[in-house]
């Protein structure tokens, strides 16, 4: 190992110059934000699990129509079942009962391109939790009524 | 090109009939069929001529398994198709593994995928799978793994010598990044033999794409390569399109080209972070962070995901883009511009980071070539080969960008050629920004069942590691008859035995670190 | 009061007060720098760093002292017990023994030798020995490879090192860190010995395994090093001992180089944690912004580069003295 002056020279500037950058972070402020004291903007396209719109002609109840197109394109078969049925005065089914298998969704959104009647879309809840797989077990159903009510 | 290959090859091979085939619809100029005694001629003819190995697949058809060996050339166009028929019930094939290096981690691979027994080969031992395997899996058919089949198979046992003992470089190692085994035989800290072991993360992509419809795979894609998921969504919806012939609008191609070179600076950042990391700089991680964090949340805000992106669709884009995102990536490549200059004062310039990458992982032109390496690795030995310059998909004919290369393939070159393909990245989201026209991203025709016709197709993007192969076989069903991937990181992850020999520990994680390996996508 | 004090004897009282004061300083020395380094670290990052435990996460390294006292004390099967369970023990003693010749403030040292610093130096060449046995006992490769690196870097250090300390102790004539440091009252050596402190420095960085330096414990390479197989209060002993270290070798650059305790207006101990406690913050800084140097790199700065400069130092310094 033969070191000319010259190298020796850049070696040592180089190793100053980079005491420099982090000694110049040091004092500037911080980038990160604060998780959970500071929440970020959530991206409007944001994908969380799928949630059911309202019926357009009629925003008291769901506008799935328990056509199934969904569960036969879900990729990993993560809908588990949609079912319906014909109330009274209507011309197409009404779900009762959306069951989407959170654990193995991919929020691909093959489902809610594919949905004819355009009653599905991604929901922006980011933190779910829990202990065992049921809880993620999602009545979309139920989910939308809960919403309903809420509002 | 082309045509000298045809004749030359006519008269190498006497009695063979060379085809000619539409480049635009198949992905390769000729395509041939060998007999088993005359493979090792033609895979010697392709290797006079400077070609290299870029995949072999094995496609049953139930009749006979055919071996596709497709080779290409660094220096022109020119891609040939050689086939050859096997018996399935006792599938034996001739090796060239001593003739393309990289063919002996592919022959393995078919080996426990299909049973095909390469004849000469060193090793035919399990390379993804383990002796729990009761039958081939890529096989149409049960075909059961026989107990000697299981017993040759499971043969790999490293021997240690009187001055040498064995390490598990992973699959649990800092330095590995994910779940890739290295069985390092050492002479103290100088390593002897590298032998990587994979499949710890081995999830049978291929084997999914046969059972599901080709839309139905597209999520797929993004988690192979999970750093540079857009270049793979890109590279199986242009491959698609191509089989099918769907048209792509103007401006979903630009929006596809800005979407995949945002999310290449990106990977390229993350190795740029996690190389330091493995050589000891544990700052660098957290920078990159800093400026990988703006690309996702550009990306968020038109995917709806900061990883494992599905943006692309057949003939389109998932959702147009709006202001908000243009807005933000011309700010983002004012920002980037001003911290190449931060990376150079932090890391390029240093005197230790400069010793301990300068001569370290020399790969020279010849022996990429057999290995068959591709991306910053191949350009980093010298050799200027870009998928996104030789076979452009989206717009990037239409833009205009250099192809960074080294001079003395180490790892240092590998890192300036990443660090200046990061410029060029920006020089061509800003072309594309300026011509972003107007219009549909969806085209009109776009079929709502993708129905291929009859056929196969070999079709190479550029990724962030290097050349994305994939072979798509159609059966005029919904789903493809069968899929290869031929993966980036697999065919770099190859010439690392040979680089890491006779180096010591602390260079085999130099060395690997420079490769950019992601497990996920090596494994699929 | 005063029989018990007679009974004893005023020497080893001292010593024994000393002793118990030391035990507590490293313990909060390691809780001090713990913090600090994950402070700093997370500023030079541009983020925050702790900050839940108390304030701005002062309490921070005592919640994660508690979380260590707390876990199972685990044994690997194949380890070589005795060793093993000596090891980060043993690790322990030279750092203390170090501790009561340092010279804080002029009346606040636990014993003054006429031979301190060769104590330090004869006691601190003796962690290798436990790195080793950690190493060996371990039972582990990497844990083996760890400490045999630490072996010959340990080796290669110590000796540039001293020569660095030497023109020092010439300059002094004495052994004495107390007659070094008064020594100093007009110029500090550093002043004199220039590159005798950048001698000694890179060779202090090199002797606590810090990066640049850091090959023993490289954990990109070697996972942890010398103490992969150790875990709950076995691995803060070696975490304590390393901080410990860091501020040892820091004390004695300030005592040879800085002047010690001494310094205007600011009582003598406060100048000398200052001045301890900057030098530790360079180490610090330095951990954050370099990548690791190669085994033989690391070596051939050593053997090559710092042993002759050192010696063509402690030349031209005799003959100045001479003249």
């Amino acid at each position: 190992m033969t070191v000319s002056p010259s190298a020796f020279i850049t070696g040592a500037v180089s190793l100053i110059t980079g005491l420099g950058v982090t000694i110049k972070a040091f004092f500037q402020p911080v980038v990160t934000s604060q998780y959970p004291r500071q929440l970020l903007n959530i991206s409007p396209r944001f994908r969380g699990h799928t949630k059911l719109l309202a019926d357009k002609d009629n925003l008291g109840k769901n506008g799935c129509i328990a056509c199934g197109i969904c569960v036969r394109n879900c990729p990993s078969g993560s809908i588990k079942s949609a079912e319906g049925e014909k109330r009274e005065g209507e011309k197409r089914k009404t779900a009762t009962t959306y069951i989407l298998d959170y654990t193995t969704c991919s929020q691909c959104g093959i489902c809610v391109e594919s949905c004819p009647s355009d009653c599905l879309a991604f929901s922006a809840d980011f933190n779910a939790a829990g202990f065992k797989r049921e809880d993620f077990y999602y009545d979309l159903v139920k989910e939308f009524e809960k919403r309903k009510n809420a509002s | 090109m082309v045509e000298s290959i045809k004749t030359e090859l006519g008269a190498a091979l006497q009695g063979v009939e060379i085809a000619e085939a539409n480049y635009l619809e198949r992905g390769y100029h000729l395509s041939l069929e060998v007999a088993s005694g005359e493979l090792l001629n033609a895979a010697r003819f392709f290797d006079e001529r400077g070609f290299y190995l870029a995949a072999i697949v094995c496609v049953d058809y139930r009749e006979y398994l055919e071996l596709v060996y497709l080779f290409a050339n660094h220096a022109s166009l020119c891609k040939v198709k050689v086939t050859l028929k096997v018996d399935p019930a006792k599938p034996v094939a001739p090796t060239i593994s001593a003739i393309f290096d990289c063919a002996y981690w592919h022959e393995r691979e078919i080996r426990e995928f299909y049973g095909v027994l390469f004849d000469g080969h060193p090793n035919m031992t399990y390379l993804f799978l383990h002796d729990g395997i009761d039958f081939y899996p890529l096989r149409k058919e049960q075909i059961p793994v026989t107990d000697d089949d299981k017993r040759a198979l499971g043969s790999f046992r490293p021997g240690e010598g009187e001055d040498t003992f064995f390490v598990n470089l992973g699959p649990q190692h800092p330095s590995t990044h994910g779940v890739l085994r290295v069985v390092l035989k050492m002479d103290g800290e100088y390593i002897e033999e590298a032998q990587p072991v994979l499949g710890y993360l081995h999830r049978m992509h291929e084997k999914m794409a046969e059972n599901r419809s080709y839309l139905q795979f597209l999520p797929n894609t993004g988690r192979m390569d999970y750093l540079g998921p857009m270049a793979f969504n890109l590279g199986y919806v242009t491959a698609v399109e191509r089989l099918c012939g769907i048209p792509v609008p103007d401006r979903a191609n630009c929006v596809r080209v800005i979407a995949t070179e945002l999310n290449r600076i990106s990977s390229h950042l993350l190795w740029l972070g996690a190389y330091l990391a493995d050589l000891g700089a544990l700052t660098p991680f957290l920078f990159v962070f800093d400026d990988r964090e703006q690309i996702n949340d550009i990306l968020e805000g038109i995917t709806g995901s900061r990883l494992t992106y599905c943006y692309f669709r057949f003939g389109g884009l998932y959702n147009d883009v709006e202001e908000a995102f243009i807005a933000g990536t011309k700010a983002f490549i004012e920002r980037m511009r001003s911290r190449f200059s931060l990376y150079e004062k932090l890391v390029g310039g240093n005197v230790i980071f400069i010793n301990r990458t300068r001569g370290i992982g020399v790969i020279t032109k010849e022996r990429a070539r057999k290995q068959a390496v591709s991306g910053p690795v191949l350009r980093g030995a010298g050799i200027p080969m870009d998928m996104r310059k030789t076979e452009p998909c989206a717009a990037y004919g239409e833009m205009d960008f250099d192809v960074p290369v080294g001079t003395r393939g180490d790892a240092l070159d590998i890192y300036h050629v990443r660090i200046r393909e990061m410029e060029n990245a920006l020089k061509i989201i800003e072309q594309a920004l300026a011509r972003l026209p107007e219009g549909p991203v969806m085209a009109e025709k776009a079929p709502k069942k993708l129905k291929p016709p009859k056929g196969d197709l070999y079709h190479t993007v550029e990724t962030p590691r290097g050349e994305l192969g994939i072979y798509i076989v159609s059966d005029e069903s919904d789903k493809p008859y069968r899929m290869k991937w031929r993966v980036p990181s697999f065919s770099n992850l190859m010439i690392f035995p040979e680089l890491a020999k006779g180096n010591l520990l602390a260079d085999a994680v130099a060395i690997l670190g420079s490769l950019d390996l992601v497990i996920p996508e090596i494994d699929r | 009061m005063e029989q018990i004090v007679n009974m004893i004897g005023r020497e080893t009282l001292k010593t024994i007060v000393g002793l118990i004061g030391v035990l507590v300083f490293v313990v909060f020395n390691a809780l001090i720098l713990t913090w600090a380094e994950r402070k700093v670290a997370g500023h030079m990052q541009r983020r925050i760093g702790p900050k839940e435990v108390g304030p701005y996460g002062l309490i921070q390294p005592i919640a994660d002292a508690i979380k260590l006292l707390g876990k199972e004390i685990l044994t690997p099967r194949e380890v070589d017990r005795p060793l093993y369970y000596l090891a980060p023990i043993l690790i322990f003693v030279p750092v203390l023994v170090s501790f009561i010749v340092i010279p804080f403030d002029a009346s606040l040292q636990v014993k003054d030798i006429n031979v301190g610093i060769l104590v330090i130096l004869a006691f601190s060449s003796l962690s290798v020995f436990s790195i080793l046995m950690a190493g060996w006992g371990s039972n582990n490769k990497y844990a083996l490879i760890g400490a045999i690196r630490s072996v010959a870097q340990n080796i290669a250090y110590e000796i540039p090192l001293l020569l660095a300390l030497l023109p020092v102790i010439m300059m002094a004539n004495s052994f004495s860190l107390k007659t070094i440091v008064e020594a100093q009252k007009g110029l500090w050596f550093v002043v004199y010995q220039p590159l005798a402190f950048c001698i000694y420095f890179i060779s202090a960085v090199a002797e606590t395994n810090r990066t640049p330096f850091d090959l023993p414990e490289a954990e990109s390479e070697l996972v942890a090093g010398y103490h992969t197989e150790y875990s709950g209060m076995r691995f803060a002993l070696f975490f304590l001992a390393e901080y410990t270290n860091i501020f040892i070798v820091s004390a004695i650059a300030v005592t040879f180089f800085l002047g010690g305790y001494q310094g205007p207006f600011l009582p003598g101990i406060i100048w000398f944690l200052l001045k301890s406690y900057l030098l530790v913050f360079v180490i610090i800084w330095l951990r954050w912004t370099y990548p690791r140097v190669r085994f033989d790199q690391l070596l051939n700065v050593s053997w090559k580069a710092l042993i002759p400069l050192a010696f063509i130092n402690l030349l031209i310094t005799g003959g100045l003295l001479k003249l």
